[in-house]
């Protein structure tokens, strides 16, 4: 059975922490161009630029392509929209946990709109902010 | 160099624009700090079996690079509240030492509840811009 609106509420168990790192930090922010001070190794504490939250909700999308119910591909995958709301920014140290949500999914004849969203939270308590994402995926027989 | 001043903010200012450039190198490195791997960021053969005009950045990159208008601007990365985009056309990234350039404009469209509201325009530059990121927006605190 492929995914469809009766899926929308389902959520997945949390993903093993992820340790936000100096160096990482100092790696994404070079990735970007992005030189502000508060990215960089020197800065106390060192905060990770704001769509480095995505990344570490993208872990997350496995639970969705390992769903055999959900009949997901990576490969027929597009990513059409993303949104990220901020609690506090991520920084060096925090243990993340990202919890997904299937929030909405609308089928059409070839494709299904798939909304997700990816709540962060800190091992500590903190709540960090939610990353929401936009999945088109592609039935495999209208690729056929 | 002059300092950000939070009150002053006003609907219809405009940030100072932005100049980027991605090269083949950059996705490389994106590929790397992201764990993002989809190999239409680094192959052309793959990204044309997908019928793309050859290798594409990554969305991501896009939205993260283009994100520094306005943390450039309100200087505290932390100020930002939300940030969301849609992806609506791909960055073709030629595979010589130029890369791709994008033009990246940013407005206050609106002041309320110590928030600012920010428009984004993401373009390829040319003689027929491109919009490559539709529906951008951003919500930055303005609280003093």
């Amino acid at each position: 059975m492929p995914i469809g609106p009766e899926h929308e509420g389902r959520v997945y168990p949390p993903t093993r922490p992820y340790r936000v790192s100096r160096a990482k930090i100092a790696e994404f922010a070079a990735a970007l161009g992005d030189t502000n001070p508060r990215y960089c190794e020197d800065a106390e504490p060192v905060v990770a630029p704001p769509t480095f939250a995505a990344v570490i909700a993208a872990r997350a999308w496995q639970a969705l392509f390992d769903d055999p119910e959900l009949g997901l591909e990576l490969q027929r995958i597009v990513h059409a929209e993303q949104r990220l709301d901020i609690v506090r920014p991520l920084r060096e140290g925090d243990d993340v946990l990202a919890t997904l949500t299937i929030s909405k999914v609308r089928s059409r004849s070839t494709t299904d709109m798939v909304t997700i969203a990816v709540r962060l939270d800190a091992v500590a308590g903190d709540v960090l902010g939610t990353a929401t994402s936009l999945l088109i995926h592609t039935h495999p027989e209208a690729l056929a | 160099m002059s300092h950000f001043e939070p009150d002053t903010v006003r609907a219809g200012d405009q940030l100072p624009a932005l100049e980027l450039t991605v090269t083949r190198a950059d996705l490389i490195r994106y590929a790397g700090a992201s764990t993002d791997f989809n190999p239409i960021h680094w192959s052309d053969r793959h990204a044309r079996a997908l019928g793309l005009p050859g290798v594409v950045a990554h969305g991501m990159w896009t939205m993260g690079a283009a994100l520094r208008i306005v943390t450039d601007w309100c200087e505290d990365p932390a100020r930002l509240a939300d940030y969301s985009v849609r992806f609506v056309r791909p960055v073709p990234v030629p595979d010589d030492e130029e890369g791709a350039r994008l033009e990246v404009h940013a407005q206050v469209t609106a002041v309320e509840d110590g928030l600012a509201t920010l428009a984004l325009e993401v373009r390829i530059p040319g003689d027929k811009p491109v919009k490559v990121l539709g529906m951008a927006t951003a919500h930055v605190s303005v609280e003093a």
